[in-house]
Parts: structure tokens; C-alpha cells; sequence
């Protein structure tokens, strides 16, 4: 998540909201948040509804996988990256940019 | 001394699971939700108490929507 804060400045100004999500207690991500600046919500998916609805339920550690999806203006998925390729968000970030200067 | 062993051996056992945990299993099915999608919509609380949900931003901003494995844990 600290990526994401680092890249919130373009991420926003390319019409970007950014969610942190997973199955972590609001006490857990309220503590974390603080410690690391995170300014953007951190959202708790308690129990894994949303986390199994997306497909992305890791039973081994009871936790989400690691992916970042970016979702346009529609609702419609446009971008999708899973695991260890999810830790960079580089890729999100010139996908914003990129379709903000297409628009 | 004994405080900077003790750190360094849970640290040692830490992360590898946290590795471990990045790497696609072998046997992880394709996620439900994909590219070309509807991403399903949802409501869930942020770690400030409000309600957040994907609809907020319809027809406003993109969203970029990151799941993340645990709090307390690096990316």
C-alpha cells in the first residue's frame, strides 16, 4: 500500500481513486494506516464475501491474494495484475495516465 | 542482544510465508473477476468507520481497487 501513497498524487490527477482492500479488522487497517500514511481508504473485507466474490480467496493463509485490478468509469475491469506482479503499480499508474490522455 | 536475536529469527520466519504467500500457487484457480469484466459491486467499512462502496464512483473516477494479503505487511 505504501506504493500506492507514493503514486496518490498521479494516480488522482488522472481520475483515479485508490482502495486498499482485504481481510483485515477497520482496527487493523485503522493502526496500519497510521503507522505507514496511508491517506486512502483502507477497506475491510471481514469474513472474505468479497474477496471469495472476486475469486481471490487464498485458503493456505485465509487472505486475499495479492492483485491489483484498475476499473474505469463504467464499472468495467481494464486492467489485472496478479501476486508478485501486483506489488508495483507502475502499471496502474500508466494505465491512468494513459486513458486520461486518450479521453 | 537477546531482544535482536529473538527479532531476527521471527523476522527470519516471517518471510518466507510473506514470499511464499506473493507467489501464485500452483493449484489457485483464475480469479473469478477479469479483464472486460463488471466488477461486482460492494459496500465495507474503512479504517475510519465509513462506508465505502464501488457505486460512489460510478461515472465519476476510475478506480484502482488493490487486495493486499494482510495489514503490517510490505507493498
Amino acid at each position: 500500500m505504501q506504493n500506492f501513497q507514493q503514486n496518490l498524487a498521479k494516480l488522482e490527477a488522472a481520475d483515479t481513486q485508490v482502495l486498499g482492500i482485504s481481510m483485515d479488522s477497520p482496527f487493523s487497517n485503522k493502526a496500519w494506516a497510521q503507522q505507514i500514511n496511508v491517506t486512502f481508504p483502507l477497506l475491510s473485507d471481514w469474513g472474505g464475501d468479497v474477496t471469495k466474490q472476486y475469486g481471490l480467496y487464498n485458503p493456505k493463509y485465509k487472505a486475499a491474494r495479492r492483485v491489483n485490478y484498475l476499473i474505469d468509469k463504467e464499472g468495467k475491469v481494464v486492467e489485472m495484475q496478479l501476486d508478485s506482479d501486483a506489488i508495483d503499480p507502475t502499471k496502474t499508474v500508466e494505465a491512468c495516465e494513459s486513458r486520461k490522455l486518450n479521453r | 542482544m537477546k531482544y535482536l536475536i529473538t527479532t531476527a529469527l521471527v523476522a527470519g520466519m516471517l518471510l518466507p510465508t510473506l514470499r511464499a504467500a506473493d507467489k501464485p500457487a500452483e493449484t489457485a484457480p483464475p480469479p473469478a473477476v477479469k479483464i472486460g469484466d463488471i466488477a461486482p459491486d460492494f459496500t465495507l467499512t474503512d479504517q475510519n468507520g465509513n462506508k465505502v462502496s464501488l457505486h460512489d464512483f460510478k461515472g465519476k473516477k476510475n478506480v484502482a481497487l488493490a487486495f493486499y494479503i494482510f495489514a503490517f505487511t510490505g507493498g
